[in-house]
């Protein structure tokens, strides 16, 4: 569903992404972990259509980013880094802009936006302005309108930031609700979440990706070794990269 | 829908009913942010004020049922007005960020353009519309040739269509509104003055064998085939002056938006 082939991309002199290369299947759930300037926001800019690579290519569903962009946009449902909102609409008038943008209406519409706004628990804010909203409200508006319509693959960039541990927790279940028969895939530079979400990490650094590993695997290793978790991480982060940033734990 | 319509770097293709209804979706959300705020009531009121007080002076004085004066006034009130109905387009997505969020929704650049140009547009009709009092008091008070009249209003839309499609191109170029807001006022008046005699007499004196003023009134400029909307002809190079212009400023907005996402 995601296919990252050997994709490079510069900012200036500046080697944001490196070669990156991976796969991600339907019904996978995969976190990619890294500190912040790693690349993980550029990467995903890139499978969003926002940028384009410089070298390499990138399929989502089986369309080209720089071939058939529309088509991945229609099968992407996608979180941008910021999570920038309309702050001057209604929440529920923001979600039905997204889904009327996305081609629902009728009845479907109102179907997606009532799950949206049940599943990401809008009830309470759904009828004020998105400024009037919390941090974590905003986030949760972000998440409902990159799922309005039903997308095969998700892709979202720091979904748990501004959330509070017991959001971060309805969070983990509602997207873990979501795998079947979807590909989601979310950014973060903080181990704990990424682990409690996902079955498999990207570990990315430097623009490089440093490892893809399964989250089975690392607990394994982890616990043969007698050591947290976090230290595995960093162990492999400081096996393949140079020690100059440490991934938060 | 058989029609295609042009679409983007990744070579997509829409069709024209596809089209359309991006267009239509980005329209309603933009007249929805016009009117949300107080933008669309301030800038209406302001302007249905300011134009009309100034016919009123001059009504009085000329005592003549027609609105030449109110049409041949507009352009520099339009050079100054219209600017601020566009500088928020792209100025405010690309400093809010939400640039992000509507160039990665299934639409085309061009499409996201067409629909912030139709909003504006509506609005702009708003505009117009506070002007119809005049009308009916010129039809209750004198017999006004309402030729002249609907060829004035004509050339009104056709001139705001062109500088809101300016001043679209120039807030796609911007993050920040005021930027956005002169330099749109700044070439609106450029092409507003280069058809004022006294300015083209001066341009044409600097270079005499040249002629620039001539040429630039006679090619850029927008006074010149407004003026043939203002005397009550409808004049099909003139529309298709401004249409090729308006048309020119929404494609250089979509391929700024599109140039932006390498």
């Amino acid at each position: 569903m995601i296919d990252v082939d050997n994709v490079t991309k510069r900012y200036g002199p500046t080697l944001a992404v490196d070669a990156v290369s991976f796969h991600i299947g339907a019904g996978e759930i995969v976190g990619f972990l890294g500190p912040n300037g790693a690349g993980k926001s550029t990467l995903l800019k890139m499978i969003s259509t926002w940028m384009e690579p410089d070298s390499g290519s990138i399929r989502i569903a089986g369309h080209d980013t720089r071939t058939a962009a529309l088509s991945v946009r229609r099968a992407l449902g996608y979180l941008p880094e910021h999570n920038a909102l309309y702050d001057g609409m209604r929440v529920e008038r923001f979600l039905e802009f997204v889904g009327r943008a996305r081609g629902l209406s009728g009845a479907t519409l109102r179907e997606r936006m009532a799950w949206c706004i049940q599943g990401c628990r809008l009830e309470a804010v759904v009828h004020k302005r998105v400024q009037q909203c919390s941090k974590g409200y905003r986030q949760r508006i972000g998440v409902a309108a990159s799922l309005i319509h039903d997308p095969p693959v998700i892709v979202l960039d720091e979904p748990t930031h501004g959330l509070d541990p017991i959001q971060v927790v309805a969070f983990r279940n509602f997207i873990q609700g979501l795998r079947k028969n979807r590909a989601i895939l979310f950014s973060s530079h903080i181990l704990s979440e990424v682990v409690g979400i996902s079955e498999r990490l990207l570990i990315i650094q430097h623009g490089r990706l440093l490892a893809d590993v399964k989250v089975e695997e690392l607990r394994r290793q982890a616990a043969a070794r007698g050591e947290e978790l976090e230290n595995v991480v960093l162990e492999i982060v400081r096996r393949k990269a140079p020690a100059r940033d440490e991934v938060s734990a | 829908m058989s029609g295609t319509a042009s679409t983007g770097a990744a070579g997509n293709r829409v069709s024209l009913g596809e089209f359309c209804a991006g267009v239509q979706v980005v329209a309603r959300r933009e007249l929805g942010a016009y009117f949300e705020s107080a933008i669309a009531y301030v800038y209406t009121i302001g302007f249905v004020v300011l134009a009309n007080s100034m016919f009123m002076q001059e009504f009085f004085l000329a005592g003549t049922a027609d609105m030449t004066s109110y049409f041949q006034r507009m352009p520099l009130l339009l050079a100054v007005f219209l600017p601020a109905v566009t500088m928020r387009l792209w100025a405010e997505e690309r400093k809010q960020r939400t640039i992000e969020l509507l160039l990665t929704l299934p639409i085309v650049p061009l499409q996201a353009v067409c629909g912030k140009f139709v909003a504006a547009l509506l609005l702009y009709g708003l505009f117009l519309i506070g002007s119809l009092p005049i009308v009916v008091m010129l039809a209750v008070l004198g017999s006004p040739d309402l030729g002249l009249i609907v060829s004035g209003y004509v050339g009104l839309i056709a001139l705001g269509a062109l500088l809101l499609a300016l001043g679209l191109f120039l807030s796609a170029l911007s993050a920040d509104q005021i930027v956005a807001f002169v330099s749109t006022a700044c070439c609106a008046l450029l092409l507003v003055l280069l058809g004022d005699q006294r300015v083209v007499s001066v341009l044409d004196g600097l270079a005499p064998k040249l002629a620039g003023g001539t040429l630039l009134a006679e090619s850029i400029a927008l006074t010149p085939p407004y003026e043939t909307f203002v005397a009550g002809s409808l004049e099909l190079s003139s529309l298709v002056h401004f249409g090729a212009f308006t048309a020119l400023f929404l494609w250089l907005c979509a391929h700024a938006l599109e140039q932006r996402r390498t």
